[in-house]
């Protein structure tokens, strides 16, 4: 099976294709299905939960816009940006976080249904992963990326971003380049919060603050931060990360209180000054 | 991906295209040996008619095995305001899993949960669903647990959409 999933021709099916295999082979599961529900216990002990799985997930942008998307209409034009001639950095460490930056303005052209920049995201991404080394890895989800767009598809065009983020940490953990895959995950994390502070602060109500209320996952980049080798641990820009990180933990630490707009504006800054030392814009660059 | 706990084993769409052949061939192999790789192409198929009302499918996946009785938690960030599901799959025939959601205080907050076992006939396997529509932006826990099975050890696997 896994040779069988590791064949380049199945990496990216056609939607057409696909739905007719679909139709074809695939019955829905309640129709070959019987019911044999139980009654789960109300409550459970958390603190006997011995046997936790490793770190929490890191949501990709997507998610936490989505939710944003249902407590009012963010403008999400005003926070997308390309930027299409910004340099490539050498260092595999700055290029795994500037990847995941730029997956992150992929997903924010998405709310903001802005094809152009959607495919220009999309063609940049396709660089930073020729730099990384991994073009082969995405370059039928960057097309799909751009294919998507054409059609105004966003559920697509965030499917493929995922994707292709996917692809990326996927190849990066083969080669046992897990520190760079995890950097991809964090870079896209600051990007996404930048532009959630940024949107919530300029309207600011508790609802939408308390999507920044996300200290487990605070915990866990501490966590993988701390367990990278030393060599990534000494670069200038991953210091400087671990740093802004820590100061943001306890401004979003308490489930009971409320973020309050001072502390979403603390946490826009410390966003936006790491963003641009992950991504410094170019003078061509397009907010 | 990690053995016990592994995420992005396989790609979504690769899986899918896996699953899709499953449904032709889980017949011609009745003997197959059940694995983490083949419960997550089951967890793909109980999440496909989510998916085809509009939720959208994240790459990340879990999967491991379990003996009979014995609980896992995932810990997850959930945001309020979206809608979430997530399905559990192993292909053990006579199987029975489950997957329920908990909030950070260990409350039962899943709006629906179901578990259904595919019919020996059509190949055998077990799945299970639950969904959440979170009330507070925050961490929770997804409990997995297989509560029967013929097998010392259940593979099993996770996915989630949301919307």
């Amino acid at each position: 099976m896994k040779l069988l999933l590791n064949m380049p021709v199945f990496s990216r099916p056609s939607l057409a294709f696909v739905t007719a295999l679909s139709l074809l082979c695939v019955a829905p599961v309640r129709a070959e299905t019987k019911d044999i529900g139980g009654n789960p216990p109300q409550k459970i002990d958390v603190s006997k939960l011995r046997t936790q799985v490793e770190d929490v997930v890191i949501p990709v942008p997507s998610e936490v816009f989505k939710a944003l998307d249902k407590l009012g209409t963010p403008p999400w034009a005003s926070e997308v940006r390309v930027n299409e001639k910004g340099s490539t950095p050498s260092v595999r460490t700055h290029l795994s976080l500037l990847f995941g930056t730029v997956v992150a303005d992929g997903f924010l052209a998405v709310q903001a249904k802005d094809a152009d920049k959607v495919k220009k995201i999309g063609r940049r991404v396709l660089e930073l992963a020729t730099a990384l080394g991994v073009r082969s890895n995405v370059i039928s989800h960057t097309q799909s990326i751009i294919e998507a767009a054409d059609k105004g598809d966003w559920n697509e065009v965030r499917t493929e971003l995922d994707k292709t983020q996917g692809e990326v940490k996927s190849a990066m953990e083969q080669l046992k380049d897990r520190d760079y895959s995890e950097l991809v995950s964090i870079g896209g994390w600051l990007r996404g919060t930048e532009a959630l502070t940024s949107i919530v602060r300029k309207d600011y109500n508790a609802d939408r603050a308390e999507l920044l209320h996300q200290p487990d996952l605070l915990l866990t980049f501490d966590r993988q931060l701390n367990s990278m080798n030393d060599r990534t641990r000494r670069d200038a820009l991953v210091a400087k990360l671990q740093s802004g990180l820590a100061e943001i933990r306890p401004l979003i630490a308490n489930a009971d209180a409320d973020i309050n707009k001072d502390t979403v504006e603390r946490i826009n800054g410390i966003t936006s000054d790491l963003v641009r030392a992950i991504s410094p814009m170019s003078a061509t660059s397009t907010p | 991906m990690k053995r016990c706990f592994s995420r992005r084993l396989l790609q979504p769409a690769s899986l899918l295209i896996c699953l899709l052949g499953l449904g032709l061939l889980r017949p011609l192999l009745p003997f197959a040996r059940a694995t983490v790789d083949d419960s997550l192409t089951f967890a793909l198929e109980a999440i496909d008619e989510y998916i085809k009302a509009g939720y959208t499918l994240r790459e990340d996946t879990w999967g491991g095995d379990l003996p009979v009785g014995e609980a896992k938690a995932i810990t997850h960030q959930l945001f309020k305001g979206n809608d979430y599901w997530f399905c559990m799959g192993t292909d053990v025939k006579g199987a029975k899993i489950s997957v329920h959601i908990y909030d950070g205080d260990g409350n039962l907050v899943e709006e629906k949960s179901w578990q259904k076992e595919k019919e020996a006939n059509k190949g055998g396997g077990a799945f299970a669903g639950a969904s959440v529509k979170p009330k507070r932006t925050g961490t929770y826990f997804l409990i997995v647990k297989v509560e029967k099975s013929a097998e010392e050890r259940t593979p099993w696997g996770l996915v989630y959409a949301y919307k």
